[in-house]
């Protein structure tokens, strides 16, 4: 809602600073999103009058004018089609600067001197017009400046107003809230309209329902003269960025911006039987509305129709055929309120949306149509010089008074937490014309104004004193309640820890958004049958590219990582941790929360290149990072991370370097490198791994508690063995097979060295295998260990088809 | 033939003056081996002690032995600084300053750091954290919270529908009748999560972050309200933060208010950040509208509470200065390092 300060003054009396009403309206919960001059600084442009016009000795489209400025008179080079003598219009005098930052100098234009400019609307900002220089009242003063002359020092105010409220939807509403601060009552335009009745009348009205049509007023104004609109009403129009039309059309809107009352003005002689009937649309009616679109109608929609058809969508838009255009003589002018139900039901179907519709959709004020009515009655004859036709036709049987509300001081105070009296409660709600009455010490009786269509509830009561009180005077206090524990929950206590591991190895967080396009299920090469090509699609999605809810967080991780290679960040660890999503026939999606991890470009990111060399991170990477995320949820136990066939779940996964993870029967997710194809479909220009985790699973795994072992009280000893086996032998087996031997005294073994190459056969490789063993109850001696070491390396051999690599 | 006295003092003099000439730890040893050693001079001298008068062997060993302990504790000494001034220079021989041998190390993306922030606060206040649904049912999302079909409030949320009856969350409220349905007051939640609108530029991305809380229980009141959220404020900014209360309209709650906080940026002397007003708006709040309460079979007469909401990404934004909602969602490693 937009309106001036010089427009808000005609209804109450202030000289408050713009700055302190917008700060007022802000803090009664009337937002100002703006508080700006209306006009620019037009300092040096004055009213003049030409008084003699000759051609140009050297141009044909320019002229001299010899101008009027008062005291004085100047001649000024003008190229203005309009530029003739008599003219009154608006001079730009030397040392003035025009809105665009244009300082005007005295000059010689093609060899004349020109002392100034003449100007148009537009080049002084004060309307779009640049047909011409401006073309003023012959009556105004040579030598006035401008400002003066046409008022143009205001400002505007625009409010962000919320639904609630839609009586502010007008300059008496705004007005009337600023005169609660100050302690004053607005002065509206019409006191009391007469009552509306007639007998012979040559219109009639019928309203089919009073529930869509809680009141209808018209009346007819026959002989009236279309034409512009005087400067004061097109300058309150053109301040709140409303166009002019015509007189007729100006009137409805600023007194629909004046009382928050939407009007509408028919051209009465193309309504069919001067009938107007409010009634539901029949199906296979059709309207084209002012906007020149046409609208196919249904049995939902109010109508307002002649004698044959809909001439006008209630409410919203007037149609073409009842038009008020520069030929119409008699107009019947409506005032009406209609419900606010139907409106945003229509609305939403014919997609449209108006200021009156605007104001219908929150509730307009039911007894607010005959002033309004009024208002315009009065402005027309006034404007558009046309004679009343005695009487009118005010249909008010739907409208419902509203019903009393009981406020209680008690409950008031408890809720606000502030002590206040029943008179100061009272006063409060008076302040902004809600009468209040004492019941009892603890009650008030409280009539709703009509124009507060808001106000139903006790609670809607006590939000007013709050307030006009101010929020800011409410107290402040810590409220008493008892103690108690609150859950964690164990999923997002999971899906921190993670978050922590990653981080501190070297992974930053991603996010990425939950809706994606279809096509990464192409790219990621996924099978028609799988899973997660079956995704929630929105049903008005931003753009094609974000349509689907995501399945897998990969692609998101990868276009990430696209976007860090192009901007010359080739080291990229990232990781995400988020919802995917899954349909759910006719329910809400599963969304289980999945944990995703890519590694790209160096193995040590950031780490000094000094140290650790530029070596590329390889599938071992993602392997570690599994463990150690295993290791430090305490799973390690029940989670393994095996080597596994790439199947249709992992098209994208380059085969032979991808790893499962599982934990017992159930696999948990996967790491590994992605293929070329995939990469390239990313446009990834290098090598990428992966790993994309079930972290709900994972959350299933029970942990491995944490039970105290003593400390061993005897040493280990370390003894070395370097077998030579077959190149297709698994390290890991290896160490499986030293782990499942049975023997007690092995505490862990490890491969230290893997080599193929000089001095070793072709086909085979030297795995180098350290085991240290050691003894809970004694210190294992040289011989013994001897001979468990000596059992394993025979073992291994046979086992692996191996022999013992001499030293 | 000079007298052992005389030999002694002669002894200490030279060996001092030889001492005091030492410049490198290397000729310490044979000074050690010239004077103090099994066959040093030293040594050499009080093997003569047995030939003296025995009346003056007492004076004589003692002697002697003073000044030996005097000449081990100079050499020591001088050991010492040596080996302090040599070390000094082997060290200069490492140049301390190349960069310390890092182990690589991530962050956390800004909008959870500043969520684990807000939450923190609120559950050390003693709220309890729930999360719910993204894709949430309409009844939830809007008519449990006082917003039925049709309502303009509506058009405030520019909802991403899934179907007629489901769609993306457009705030995290639903968790507010979701949770009072299944329990009873004294209640103190927080929901933190994904919100969805169909809104996309500088300022408004089509996905974001809130946290939504409430709290009920009897007797709760909006001086209440005030309380907890300006704890929070001046935990979650500064001690001294600037905080108005405005009235505002929340389908759900009522009164409803706006909480703002003095411009971070400009410190409340206008900037374009604050729209020149000096004031940030941070929180929607309200106490819980008694509608809200009667659909989830609570009694308004016997419970009050309030509830509001916050964006993340918002806060983060002022926080530390971003200008570009967008930046949150490239994932760009030269935007994730700075926080």
């Amino acid at each position: 809602m937009k309106f001036t300060l010089n427009w808000l003054r005609e209804y109450i009396d202030t000289d408050l600073e713009p700055a302190r009403i917008a700060d007022h309206l802000t803090m009664l919960g009337l937002e100002v999103d703006a508080c700006v001059p209306c006009y620019p600084d037009l300092t040096g442009v004055v009213v003049a009058r030409i008084e003699a016009v000759s051609p140009h000795p050297n141009a044909d489209k320019l002229v001299l004018c010899d101008v009027n400025v008062g005291q004085e008179r100047t001649r000024v080079v003008c190229g203005a089609p309009n530029a003739r003598a008599g003219l009154v219009t608006a001079l730009a005098l030397p040392g003035a600067v025009l809105p665009g930052g244009f300082t005007i100098k005295p000059a010689k234009i093609r060899g004349e001197e020109s002392c100034g400019m003449l100007c148009s609307a537009k080049e002084l900002g004060i309307t779009e017009d640049q047909t011409g220089i401006m073309e003023l009242a012959a009556d105004l003063q040579p030598g006035q400046p401008i400002s003066q002359a046409l008022g143009l020092v205001d400002t505007m105010i625009e409010v962000d107003l919320t639904p609630n409220r839609p009586d502010c939807a007008s300059v008496l509403g705004i007005a009337r809230e600023v005169g609660g601060v100050i302690g004053k009552r607005i002065k509206p335009p019409v006191a009391a309209p007469p009552t509306l009745a007639g007998e012979n009348l040559p219109f009639s009205v019928e309203v089919e329902s009073g529930a869509d049509c809680p009141r209808y007023a018209a009346r007819l104004i026959k002989n009236v003269k279309i034409g512009p609109s005087p400067w004061w009403l097109q300058q309150r129009l053109l301040a709140v960025g409303m166009r002019p039309i015509s007189n007729i059309v100006d009137i409805t809107n600023f007194v629909m911006l004046e009382y928050g009352q939407p009007l509408h003005a028919f051209d009465f002689n193309k309504l069919a039987g001067g009938r107007i009937v409010v009634r539901r649309a029949r199906s296979g009616e059709s309207l084209v509305t002012l906007d020149g679109t046409a609208h196919q109608l249904d049995s939902e929609m109010l109508m307002i129709c002649d004698a044959e058809k809909p001439v006008a969508v209630a409410g919203i838009m007037g149609g073409a055929n009842s038009e008020v255009d520069a030929a119409t003589t008699d107009i019947l002018l409506e005032s009406a309120c209609f419900a606010a139900i139907g409106i945003r039901r229509t609305g939403g179907r014919l997609n449209m949306s108006t200021e009156a519709s605007y104001r219908f959709e929150r509730g307009v004020d039911p007894q607010g149509a005959p002033k309004a009515m009024e208002r315009a009655v009065q402005l027309t004859v006034a404007l558009g010089g046309g004679e009343i036709v005695a009487g009118g036709v005010d249909y008010c049987e739907g409208v419902v008074a509203p019903a009393p509300i009981t406020l209680r001081g008690s409950r008031t105070r408890a809720l606000l937490g502030m002590d206040l009296t029943l008179e100061q409660i009272g006063a409060a709600l008076t302040s902004i014309e809600i009468d209040a009455a004492r019941i009892d010490d603890d009650t008030l009786r409280v009539n709703p104004p009509s124009f507060r269509v808001d106000l139903e509830r006790e609670i809607d009561l006590i939000e007013e004193v709050a307030r006009i009180v101010g929020y800011n005077l409410l107290p402040t206090t810590l409220p008493m309640v008892p103690m108690s524990f609150s859950e964690q929950d164990p999923l997002r206590e999971l899906r921190k820890k993670v978050a922590q591991t990653l981080t501190a190895l070297g992974f930053y967080e991603a996010i990425n958004y939950s809706f994606v396009t279809p096509q990464h299920c192409d790219l990621l090469g996924l099978a028609a049958e799988d899973l997660r090509r079956q995704s929630v699609h929105l049903l008005n999605p931003l753009a094609e590219d974000q349509s689907v809810l995501r399945t897998t967080l990969l692609p998101g991780l990868l276009e990430n990582l696209r976007r860090n290679v192009n901007h010359q960040n080739h080291d990229v660890r990232l990781f995400e941790i988020g919802k995917v999503f899954h349909p759910v026939e006719s329910s809400q999606p599963h969304e289980p929360f999945r944990l995703a991890a890519i590694i790209s470009g160096r193995r040590n990111p950031g780490a000094p290149v000094l140290y650790t060399g530029e070596s590329p991170a390889d599938i071992f990477d993602v392997k570690g990072v599994v463990a150690q995320i295993v290791e430090s949820l305490r799973l390690s136990g029940a989670i393994t991370c095996e080597t596994c066939v790439v199947g249709q779940e992992l098209p994208f996964a380059e085969p032979g370097s991808v790893l499962a993870v599982r934990g017992g029967t159930q696999i948990l997710g996967w790491c590994g490198a992605f293929n070329q194809k995939t990469l390239k479909g990313f446009g990834v220009k290098q090598q990428a791994f992966f790993l994309d985790l079930d972290l709900a699973a994972l959350g299933g795994v029970a942990p491995q508690a944490k039970n105290f072992a003593s400390l061993p009280k005897f040493p280990f000893a370390k003894w070395d063995m370097a077998l030579i086996v077959p190149v297709g032998v698994a390290a890991g087996e290896m160490l499986s097979a030293i782990h499942g031997c049975g023997e007690k005294c092995i505490e862990k073994a490890e491969i230290f060295d893997v080599f193929q190459g000089k001095n070793i056969e072709g086909g085979k490789k030297s795995v180098a295998i350290s085991i240290t063993y050691r003894a809970l109850d004694r210190t294992l001696d040289d011989e013994t260990v001897g001979k468990i070491h000596q059992k394993i390396i025979e073992m291994m051999i046979f086992r692996f088809n191996g022999q013992l690599r001499e030293a | 033939m000079p007298s052992m006295h005389e030999e002694l003092l002669r002894l200490k003099a030279a060996a001092g003056e030889e001492l005091a000439a030492i410049t490198q730890l290397g000729e310490l040893e044979p000074f050690r081996v010239k004077y103090l050693g099994r066959k040093g001079e030293f040594t050499l001298v009080l093997r003569q002690l047995g030939q003296a008068p025995p009346e003056d062997r007492p004076r004589l060993g003692q002697l002697a032995n003073e000044i030996k302990q005097e000449l081990e504790s100079a050499y020591a000494s001088r050991e010492s600084l040596l080996a302090e001034a040599g070390g000094g220079a082997a060290q200069a021989a490492l140049d301390l300053t190349l960069p310390g041998r890092a182990l690589p190390f991530g962050k956390l993306h800004p909008v959870t750091q500043v969520m684990d922030s807000v939450c923190s606060i609120f559950e050390g206040l003693g709220f309890a954290v729930a999360e719910g649904p993204d894709v949430e049912v309409d009844f939830y999302n809007f008519e449990a919270l006082n917003i039925p079909p049709h309502h303009p409030a509506r058009a405030m949320h520019d909802t991403f529908y899934i179907s007629d009856s489901l769609l993306l969350r457009t705030h995290t409220s639903p968790m507010q009748a979701r949770i009072m349905e299944k329990e009873r007051p004294p209640l103190r939640m927080i929901a933190p999560g994904k919100v969805y609108r169909c809104d996309s530029d500088i300022t408004h991305t089509p996905m974001f972050h809130q946290v939504e809380g409430f709290l009920v229980d009897r007797h709760i009141s909006f001086a209440d309200l005030k309380g907890v959220l300006s704890v929070f404020i001046t935990r979650m900014f500064a001690e001294n933060t600037p905080i108005r209360f405005r009235p505002s309209f929340f389908p759900f709650t009522e009164p409803s208010a706006e909480v703002d906080i003095g411009c971070v940026i400009c410190g409340g002397k206008g900037c374009r950040v604050c729209k020149h007003t000096g004031w940030l708006e941070i929180l929607g709040a309200g106490m819980i509208d008694p509608e809200v309460f009667k659909k989830v079979g609570y009694d308004p007469e016997e419970y009050s509470g309030f509830a509001f909401g916050l964006g993340i990404e918002r806060i983060a934004m002022l926080k530390y200065g971003i200008t570009d909602i967008r930046l949150f969602y490239e994932n760009d490693l030269r935007f994730l390092s700075q926080f």
